[in-house]
């Protein structure tokens, strides 16, 4: 190893860096926007997924019987369901202990000694291993005789999908206008200190140094711009972590936003390589073309 | 070492700079360039350096084949001579001793190699006394011979050099052409583009005269004025 030779090319790429201090400064903190938008994009992503399928594995089929069920009907009906290796359990709720439920949870909110007779159907709970199985299941239960319908929030589940979809294309054009806007100030950024060093570059090719060696300073720069700025977002999202998802989590407790730590760590990585990324291949833009002419 | 065969070259701009110029300068030899401005001694200068590919024409150099080059293959053409410029070119935020380096360095040589080099080129052009010293801290002709130091640090066997005393004055003009003819006797092809007709005349070297982008002569000791070497013949 030269170390001399180390120690050149890392004294070219602090000297391109401390150049323009404040036009690198603007080039780190558009990548921090950009870098804090898509972290917040991917940690929803995250949480969401893990809403979806804690929601997912709550789901649980209503199956509601005919009114004139016999007895023995729906001891065959239980049977048959547990035998059944998708299903987990199954609680068979008559339709007086279902008007109980209904009584307790609609305390204060309406008056339910108007009614006079039981309005309710005998009812079964029917929880499934997998979620993916649970529109089968329920299609399967709903064929059986004795049963009404078999429900399971149906329209819940497609709304929740639906929103998640729409929301995830909201961030993406974001995100790709940021890149877009991250890219070409770096590109800036690393065109000026191109010009700063024009006379350097020109005695260089006079030499007879190849243009990748002469790219290479300019590239670090903008990798070292993607990187720093990756790193102050990512410092800005544990702040914001710490501090905001407490008090969102205190206002919308159904809505359990949460990721390990394994997703947190694979975020953080993943938005540095985007950082480094974003800075390499601006400045490889804006090299390139100072070169060609 | 240099050959060029029908060489036109025409630029964007549509001015025609040279106009089926033949040329050949052997290996070792000292050529001045002379002629007018804008006749054409830099334009052929930058077209053995590959900074401009001629229009028309086979260029050689060091067995190089100049017009075909690819540009992925100029920086290895470059390593194999050295250029000086009227304006020097040196870094202005290096020592003398960095700038020659510098060539070195972007080249990837080794550090061995850098501490070997770098002296025997100041010591070749005498400024080992004044490596630590900044460009803005030395006389024109001291600029000069560490661009001089630099072109040669990379050990060239051709040296092209553009009005090398065009900044200078006369004591430090003959210093640079003396140095230049210490490296040519050492075996480096020099070729030298300039309008100093002093130099010219003292040195009676070969002389090739370009007049419109065209050679008009080829003298082998020449002047820098057409006819004088006849005239000096009679009236001696």
């Amino acid at each position: 190893m030269d170390w001399g030779k180390l120690k050149f090319f890392l004294g070219e790429v602090a000297r391109n860096f401390t150049r323009n201090a404040g036009m690198q400064i603007t080039a780190i903190g558009t990548v921090a926007v950009t870098i804090v938008l898509l972290g917040a994009f991917l940690y929803v992503r995250a949480a969401l997924a893990h809403l979806g399928s804690d929601v997912l594995n709550q789901i649980e089929i209503s199956v509601y019987l005919k009114p004139d069920v016999s007895a023995a009907q729906t001891a065959t009906l239980r049977t048959r369901l547990a035998q059944d290796e998708r299903i987990r359990s199954v609680r068979y709720i008559p339709k007086s202990e279902g008007l109980r439920e209904l009584r307790a949870r609609m305390q204060g909110q309406i008056d339910t000694t108007i009614l006079t007779e039981n309005p309710l159907p005998d009812k079964m709970r029917v929880r499934v291993r997998r979620p993916e199985d649970v529109p089968f299941v329920a299609k399967n239960i709903r064929a059986m005789p004795g049963v009404a319908t078999a429900d399971y929030g149906q329209a819940v589940v497609a709304r929740l999908l639906q929103l998640g979809a729409v929301a995830r294309r909201v961030g993406i054009a974001l995100i790709v206008m940021f890149v877009i806007i991250a890219g070409i100030i770096i590109s800036n950024t690393i065109r000026l200190t191109v010009f700063a060093r024009r006379r350097e570059i020109a005695v260089m090719q006079l030499v007879g140094a190849t243009n990748m060696y002469i790219r290479m300073p300019f590239i670090c720069e903008g990798m070292l711009d993607g990187i720093v700025g990756a790193l102050v977002a990512v410092g800005l999202l544990m702040l914001a972590r710490g501090e905001l998802l407490a008090k969102f989590n205190g206002y919308l407790p159904w809505l359990r936003l949460n990721a390990t730590q394994a997703d947190l760590s694979a975020i953080f990585l993943e938005l540095l390589v985007a950082g480094a990324i974003v800075g390499i291949v601006s400045s490889w833009i804006a090299v390139g073309r100072y070169l060609r002419t | 070492m240099i050959s060029l065969r029908g060489v036109t070259l025409v630029y964007p701009n549509g001015v025609r700079a040279l106009d089926c110029v033949d040329l050949q300068i052997g290996k070792g030899d000292f050529v001045f360039l002379v002629g007018h401005s804008g006749t054409g001694k830099s334009s052929l200068l930058r077209l053995l350096y590959r900074e401009v590919a001629p229009t028309a024409g086979h260029i050689t150099v060091d067995g190089i084949r100049v017009d075909r080059l690819r540009r992925s293959r100029v920086p290895a053409l470059r390593r194999h001579l050295g250029v000086v410029f009227q304006d020097f070119k040196l870094l202005t935020d290096k020592t003398v001793w960095e700038n020659v380096a510098f060539a070195l360095q972007v080249t990837g040589a080794h550090t061995n190699d850098i501490r070997r080099q770098v002296p025997r080129v100041l010591d070749l052009v005498g400024l080992s006394h004044k490596s630590r010293m900044y460009p803005n801290e030395l006389s024109g002709g001291e600029q000069q011979r560490t661009a001089i130091a630099r072109a040669l640090v990379n050990n060239p066997k051709l040296l092209l050099c553009d009005e090398p005393s065009g900044n200078l004055d006369p004591t430090n003009t003959t210093e640079i052409m003396e140095l230049l003819l210490r490296i040519n006797l050492k075996g480096t092809t020099v070729v030298v583009a300039t309008h100093n007709q002093a130099v010219v005349d003292r040195m009676r070297r070969r002389v090739v005269r370009l007049d419109n982008g065209r050679i008009v002569t080829d003298e082998e000791r020449g002047f820098y004025f057409l006819g004088l070497g006849q005239a000096q013949v009679l009236s001696g």
